[in-house]
């Protein structure tokens, strides 16, 4: 399975045990509105972590949170495992 | 069988928490720098009962390697259900003439140090939505006394970390907790005189100190079924120093 897609499954994962509806989840959509809240996205860091050995938010030197889908898969796909 | 990380189990109240989990059944990963001859006891007697302990060595003030350090503990020993942040310092001194590094040391091994390990284990517990933490304080962290004002500092820092985590990663079913233990015989208030120790045993409703078995039969209480509904909490153990 892609990065993206593991992603993409993950959110919705998440997304059915927190009984929230994702929008269509597209590149330059925000994260703000996917309506996954901070914890959501603690927990999916966290299984992505579990589920591909890589966690770029620990490594990357600069603190800063993606701001779109799109720069969050990307900065999964930049990491070396 | 669970998983329970207790860090500064080679000795003092570590070690007697490490004792007793594994005689009740757990398997318990002690992390210290060194293993140390009473650790060594404890391993082997832990072998005769239905629990284990196994020792990882490791410096927790090296605090740029701990996200590493749990992947390992992950890798080696699967889900880690009970993390018990015990390992900590008392270095006293007068705040005047107390020097910056050692006031440096003291806050990175009593409060950075059990912050970034909990980061990496709560994360893990978070993805398996079960787990229980338990954080060291003491009751220095209410009461005041001479020459332990970072030390307090370091205390108070683990109460007001355990109710705010406390309420962020409820909702996921983990608990989190601390232990204000009052002065307990071990090496680390080895310095106390014997005037000091009867005038603190004096001074305690019950006349005596808490041992380091009774913050370990709490530990116990809180990672079992009894602990299922208290989380938010800094229970005392101070044979009524406080009271
Ligand atoms: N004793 C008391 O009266 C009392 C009262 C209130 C609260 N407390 C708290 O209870 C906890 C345990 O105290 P204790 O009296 O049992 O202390 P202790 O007897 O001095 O034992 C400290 C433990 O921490 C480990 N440790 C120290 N520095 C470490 C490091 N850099 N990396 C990894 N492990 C390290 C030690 O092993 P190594 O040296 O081999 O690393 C040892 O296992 C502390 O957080 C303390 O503040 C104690």
């Amino acid at each position: 399975m892609s990065i993206r897609l593991k992603i993409i499954s993950e959110m919705q994962q998440i997304a059915r045990e927190q009984n929230i509806t994702l929008p269509p989840l597209d590149d330059d959509l925000p994260l703000q509105s996917t309506s996954l809240d901070s914890l959501g996205f603690a927990i999916l860091v966290a299984r992505l972590e579990d589920e591909l050995g890589r966690d770029p938010f620990t490594i990357a030197d600069e603190a800063a949170f993606p701001l779109t889908i799109g720069d969050f898969v990307r900065a999964y796909e930049n990491v070396p495992a | 069988m669970r998983s329970i990380l207790v860090t500064g189990a080679s000795r003092g109240i570590g070690l007697s928490i490490a004792r007793r989990l594994a005689a009740g059944g757990d398997r318990v990963i002690a992390v210290a720098r060194k293993r140390g001859a009473e650790l060594d006891d404890a391993i082997a007697a832990a072998a005769a009962t239905s629990g284990e302990i196994g020792f990882k060595a490791f410096d927790l003030s090296e605090v740029g390697a701990i996200p590493a350090f749990v992947k390992e503990l992950r890798g080696e020993f699967g889900p880690i259900f009970g993390l018990v942040n015990n390992a900590g310092i008392g270095t006293e001194g007068l705040l005047a003439t107390m020097h910056n590094s050692q006031i440096e040391a003291l806050v990175r091994l009593n409060v950075l140090s059990p912050i970034i390990l909990t980061k990496y284990v709560a994360r893990q517990m978070m993805a398996d939505r079960a787990g229980r933490i338990i954080n060291m304080s003491s009751i220095i962290a209410t009461t005041g006394y001479r020459g332990l004002s970072v030390y307090g500092a370091t205390k108070a820092a683990a109460a007001g970390f355990t109710r705010s985590l406390a309420r962020e990663v409820g909702q996921l079913g983990i608990t989190v907790n601390a232990i204000a233990p009052g002065f307990i015989e071990t090496e680390l208030t080895g310095n106390l005189s014997e005037g000091d120790r009867e005038r603190i045993a004096g001074r305690s409703a019950l006349r005596r100190l808490a041992t380091p078995d009774d913050v370990a039969a709490t530990v116990e209480f809180l990672l079992g079924e009894g602990g299922t509904n208290i989380t938010g909490a800094v229970q005392v153990i101070d044979a009524g120093n406080t009271a």
